[in-house]
C-alpha cells in the first residue's frame, strides 16, 4: 500500500508500519457524527497544545461530511496540508507535523503544528560585534530564513527549500536575489545540493565539501557566517547563501579569500578606521604564519637577520636549551595547539583551570627547567594570538604556519620563500563557480579595490563587486 | 584562459628588471666601469623594440606554432619550436646559476649543501604545470611586490651613493662599450620569453605600444638601481656580486633596528624566483603547443626540462663563474639570434604574406 485511501483504520495500519518507534504516538477520537480519527504525532516535536486547540475539539463537534477537504475547512490551525503518498505523511510525522486519518477521507491531513526545542536568537560566541546587529543564526532553518527575510523584504528574495540526506531528511534553503545572483551560480549549486547523496546532514560543514569545486583543496571554498546580516549583506553583493537544518553556520558562495580580511563591524566604523584594521589583520596573519619560521631560519642559517642586541639576548636564553631549535619551537607550537584543542572541548570552569596549567606550569616552568627558551614561547604566543586575528582561516593557517616551520628548519629563509611562491601560486590557481579565490588581487581588478583592503566609504560603493559577474552591477546611485 | 594585457605590461615592467639584478650589475662595472648605464640603457632600447615587435604579432590572436605550421608544414614547425624551446633552456641556465649562488650567499650565513638550492626545481616543476591564467596571476601580485621591494631597496641606498661617481662619462670607450653590450646579452632576452605567448593574450588597440612602454618604465628602474649601486660602491663595484642584497645595509637606521632592508630584499627575491622559471616556462608552453596540449604531456615536459637543468646544474656546481662567462662571453651571439632574430623574421614573413594577401585582394 503506497497510498492512503477511505478506509482509515487500514490506512492508520499503513502508517504505522512505516513508523514503528516508540516516540511515534497515535490519539484516537470521534467526532459528532461518531466517525473515528486516528492522528500520528511525534512526542516531543509537536505542539500538543495547540493541537488540542487547534484540531481536536473543532473536530468533535463537526459532523458534516467526510470529505478531506470539508474536514480541513473546520480545522482552525492556520498551515493544514493535504498528501496521499504514505511516505511523504511519515515524513511529515518525523518532521513534527501531525498527521489526521479517518474513515471515508480522500487525503490525510498535515497539521503544522511542530514544535522542536531550540534556542533562542542570541549573538554567536564567534563573531561577536561591538558595534552592530547581534542577533546570530540559530539551528532552526525556519528561523534563519525568517531572519534573512527580516533583513530582506523583496520579493526578489527567493528561498528554495531542497532535501538532503537519505535518512536525515535535512532541509536545506538556498536563498539568492533574482536578477542580481548570477543564474548560472544558483543553476551550478541548486545542482550540487541536488546530486548530494548521503545518509545523514548533521551540519551544513558536511555541505561545504560537495559544494567546492575543488572538493580536495587545502584552502576552504565557501564562505562561513553566523550573522544574518552579514549573510544578507554577502546575498545583496550577487553570492549565493544555503542554510541547513540543524547549523547556525551559514553558507555563502562563490567565496573569496579577502572575505575573511573583512568584518561586519567594518561597515559601523569610519572607513580609515576600517581600512586599518584590515590592514591590522593581514599583518597578524602573516606574522603567525612567518614569525615562528623566521626566527628559526635566521637561529639556524642566517643570523644577521637579527639585531645583534636581540641575537646577544637569544644567545643567553638558548645556550643551556637541549632540544634543537626548530625541535624547540615545534614542540612549543605543539603544546600550544594542545592547549587550544583542549580548552575548547572542555567545559568552561576545567578550561579556566586548564589556561592556568598552560600558562604557569607549561610555560614558566618549562622554562626555568630548561626545556624550552623564553624566546621560543614569546613567539610561539605572539603567532597564536595573531592566528585568532582572522578565526575563518585558522584551520588553513595553522597548518601552513607548521609547514612553514619544518621547511625554515630544514631548508631555511629560501625555503620560506620557494614555500611562499607555491602557495601563491596554488591560491590564484583556485578558482570556485569561475570566482577567482584571490580576486581582486589576482586578477586585479582596480574597481572592487575599494572594498578589499583598504575600505572606500559607504558612498563611493555603487557598485557590486565585478568578480562576482553579478547581473545587476549597481546597488546605489 | 589567455592573459590579459594588464598582466603582461606588469611583466614587463615589474617582473622582467628582477632578472638582471644579481650579477649583471657586477660584470657591467668590470667592462665598463663608470659608464655602466649608456650599454644598459641600449639593451633597453632594443628589447623594449623587439616587445613591440613580438606583441604586434600577437594582434592576428594565432600563436606562434599555428603561424610556422602554415607557412613551413607542421613538420618544420614542430622542429622550429624545439629549437627555440631548446635556446630557452639553454637561456635559463644564467638566470639558474645567479639564483643558486644568491641563495647561497644571501639565504645562508653558514655554507650551504650544494643541493639547497634543488627545492626551487620542485617549484619551478610545479609551476610549469599551471594554466597560464595562472602565471598572469602571480603578475599581478608580483608587480606591486617588485614596486615596493626596489623601492625601499633604493631609498635606503639613496643616502649612502655618491651620483657624482658616474661622472666622467665616456671613460670605457667604444670597446668597452661594445664588450659590455655583448656581453650582457645574456640578461636581455625578454622578447623571446613574450614568443610563447603569442596568441594566448588578449590584444587590444595600442598593447604593442603600452608593452613597449612599460618594458622602458621597467628599464628605467633598472637604470635608476644601476646608478645607486655605482653611486654606492663607486670603484669596488665590481666586486660587490649580489649588490641589491647589500647596497641598502649602511643606511644609519640599520644599526639601530637590525636589517629591515631584508623585508625588500626578500621582497624582490621573491619576484626573481618566479622570473627564473620563465624561460623553462616558455619551453614548456612552446613543446606543449607544438605536440598538442595535454595534462600528461605538459607534466612529462615539465619534470623533465627541470630535472635536466638540476642535472646540469649539479655538474656544472663547482665552476658558476667559469661556466656563466662562458655562455655570456663567448656563447653571447645566441641570444640575439633568436631574441632578435625569430621576432623579427617572423614579422618579416607575416608582412610579407599581409602584402601579398592585400595585393592578391586588389586584383
Amino acid at each position: 500500500m503506497k497510498n492512503v485511501n477511505a478506509n482509515g483504520k487500514e490506512s492508520a495500519a499503513a502508517l504505522k508500519k512505516l513508523l514503528p518507534a516508540q516516540d511515534i504516538l497515535q490519539f484516537t477520537f470521534s467526532d459528532a457524527a461518531g466517525r473515528e480519527y486516528i492522528c500520528f504525532f511525534a512526542d516531543a516535536i509537536t505542539d500538543k497544545d495547540l493541537l488540542g486547540e487547534q484540531v481536536f475539539r473543532p473536530l468533535m463537534g463537526y459532523a458534516g461530511e467526510p470529505e478531506t477537504k470539508e474536514v480541513a475547512a473546520h480545522v482552525t490551525a492556520p498551515e493544514v496540508r493535504t498528501e496521499r503518498a504514505l511516505e511523504k505523511l511519515a515524513a511529515e510525522v518525523l518532521a513534527g507535523n501531525p498527521v489526521l486519518l479517518w474513515e471515508g477521507m480522500d487525503d490525510g491531513l498535515i497539521v503544522g503544528t511542530k514544535k522542536v526545542p531550540m534556542r533562542a536568537v542570541m549573538e554567536p560566541p564567534t563573531d561577536v560585534a561591538i558595534k552592530g546587529p547581534r542577533e546570530g543564526f540559530v539551528e532552526d532553518v525556519k528561523v534563519n530564513t525568517a531572519l534573512v527575510r527580516k533583513r530582506l523584504k523583496t520579493g526578489e528574495l527567493k528561498i528554495e527549500f531542497l532535501t538532503v540526506g537519505r535518512r536525515s531528511q535535512t532541509s536545506v534553503a538556498l536563498c539568492w536575489l533574482e536578477g542580481t545572483s548570477p543564474n548560472e551560480t544558483v543553476g551550478s549549486i541548486r545542482k550540487k545540493l541536488n546530486a548530494i547523496d548521503i545518509d545523514a546532514l548533521p551540519d551544513s560543514s558536511y555541505l561545504t565539501r560537495f559544494l567546492s569545486d575543488r572538493p580536495h583543496a587545502l584552502i576552504k571554498q565557501v564562505g562561513t557566517t553566523e550573522k544574518p546580516d552579514i549573510f544578507c549583506a554577502k546575498i545583496a553583493e550577487g553570492r549565493v547563501g544555503v542554510l541547513a537544518d540543524g547549523s547556525p553556520i551559514a553558507l555563502t558562495l562563490p567565496y573569496m579569500l579577502v572575505e575573511d580580511f573583512q568584518s561586519g563591524e567594518d561597515y559601523f566604523v569610519p572607513a580609515p578606521r576600517a581600512t586599518f584594521t584590515r590592514f591590522l589583520r593581514l599583518f597578524a596573519l602573516l606574522v603567525a604564519i612567518y614569525l615562528p619560521a623566521f626566527y628559526i631560519a635566521s637561529q639556524l642559517f642566517k643570523l644577521q637577520l637579527l639585531p645583534v642586541k636581540l641575537l646577544l639576548t637569544i644567545a643567553g636564553s638558548i645556550q643551556d636549551i637541549p632540544l634543537s631549535p626548530s625541535l624547540e619551537m615545534l614542540l612549543v607550537l605543539l603544546v600550544l595547539e594542545i592547549l587550544n584543542e583542549a580548552s575548547i572541548r572542555m567545559p568552561k570552569y576545567v578550561g579556566m583551570a586548564l589556561s592556568v596549567v598552560g600558562a604557569l606550569v607549561l610555560g614558566e616552568t618549562a622554562v626555568s627547567a630548561g626545556f624550552v627558551s623564553t624566546p621560543a614561547i614569546i613567539i610561539v604566543a605572539f603567532s597564536g594570538i595573531g592566528l585568532y586575528a582572522v578565526p575563518n582561516l585558522i584551520e588553513e593557517t595553522s597548518v601552513l604556519r607548521l609547514a612553514m616551520l619544518l621547511v625554515a628548519g630544514s631548508v631555511g629563509t629560501y625555503g620560506i620563500i620557494l614555500l611562499s611562491a607555491l602557495v601563491l601560486v596554488y591560491l590564484v590557481s583556485t578558482e570556485n563557480y569561475g570566482v577567482p579565490l584571490v580576486a581582486p588581487f589576482a586578477p586585479f581588478i582596480r574597481r572592487d579595490l575599494k572594498d578589499a583592503l583598504v575600505k572606500f566609504n559607504l558612498v563611493s560603493l555603487k557598485e557590486r563587486p565585478a568578480s562576482l559577474n553579478s547581473p545587476n552591477r549597481r546597488r546605489q546611485k | 584562459m589567455k592573459l590579459s594585457a594588464r598582466q603582461l605590461c606588469f611583466f614587463l615592467a615589474a617582473v622582467a628588471p628582477a632578472g638582471k639584478l644579481v650579477l649583471m650589475p657586477s660584470q657591467l662595472a668590470a667592462l665598463t666601469g663608470n659608464d655602466l648605464l649608456f650599454p644598459v640603457l641600449l639593451q633597453i632600447l632594443v628589447q623594449a623594440g623587439l616587445v613591440f615587435c613580438v606583441l604586434l604579432l600577437g594582434r592576428s590572436g594565432r600563436t606562434v606554432y599555428a603561424s610556422l605550421a602554415d607557412m613551413v608544414g607542421t613538420f618544420a614547425a614542430k622542429a622550429l619550436c624545439i629549437l627555440f624551446a631548446a635556446f630557452l633552456l639553454f637561456a635559463a641556465f644564467v638566470p639558474l646559476v645567479e639564483q643558486k649562488l644568491l641563495v647561497q650567499s644571501l639565504f645562508y650565513d653558514t655554507l650551504p649543501s650544494y643541493v639547497a638550492f634543488a627545492p626551487f626545481f620542485l617549484f619551478s616543476a610545479y609551476l610549469c604545470t599551471r594554466p597560464l591564467a595562472a602565471m598572469g596571476r602571480v603578475w599581478d601580485i608580483l608587480a606591486p611586490v617588485f614596486l615596493v621591494g626596489m623601492l625601499g631597496i633604493l631609498l635606503l641606498s639613496v643616502w649612502s651613493a655618491d651620483y657624482g661617481a658616474l661622472a666622467p662619462v665616456g671613460a670605457a670607450g667604444a670597446s668597452g662599450f661594445g664588450r659590455s653590450f655583448a656581453y650582457t646579452q645574456g640578461w636581455f632576452f625578454d622578447a623571446a620569453l613574450l614568443l610563447p605567448l603569442v596568441g594566448k593574450f588578449h590584444y587590444r588597440k595600442g598593447l604593442a605600444w603600452k608593452g613597449a612602454l612599460c618594458y622602458l618604465l621597467g628599464g628605467m628602474i633598472l637604470l635608476a638601481f644601476l646608478a645607486t649601486y655605482y653611486g654606492v660602491f663607486a670603484d669596488i663595484a665590481v666586486t660587490q656580486l649580489f649588490a641589491f642584497a647589500h647596497m641598502s645595509k649602511y643606511f644609519s637606521g640599520i644599526t639601530a633596528m637590525g636589517r629591515i632592508d631584508y623585508l625588500f630584499i626578500f621582497a624582490v627575491a621573491f619576484v626573481m624566483t618566479f622570473y627564473v622559471t620563465m624561460p623553462v616556462h616558455g619551453a614548456v608552453e612552446t613543446i606543449s603547443e607544438a605536440f598538442g596540449r595535454t595534462k600528461p604531456l605538459s607534466a612529462i615536459l615539465s619534470v623533465g626540462f627541470n630535472g635536466v637543468l638540476l642535472a646540469l646544474l649539479l655538474i656544472f656546481n663547482f665552476s658558476p663563474s667559469e661556466t656563466i662567462a662562458a655562455i655570456t662571453e663567448r656563447a653571447f651571439w645566441i641570444f640575439p639570434s633568436f631574441a632578435a632574430g625569430v621576432p623579427l623574421l617572423l614579422l618579416l614573413i607575416f608582412a610579407v604574406r599581409h602584402v601579398t594577401e592585400r595585393r592578391r585582394h586588389a586584383n
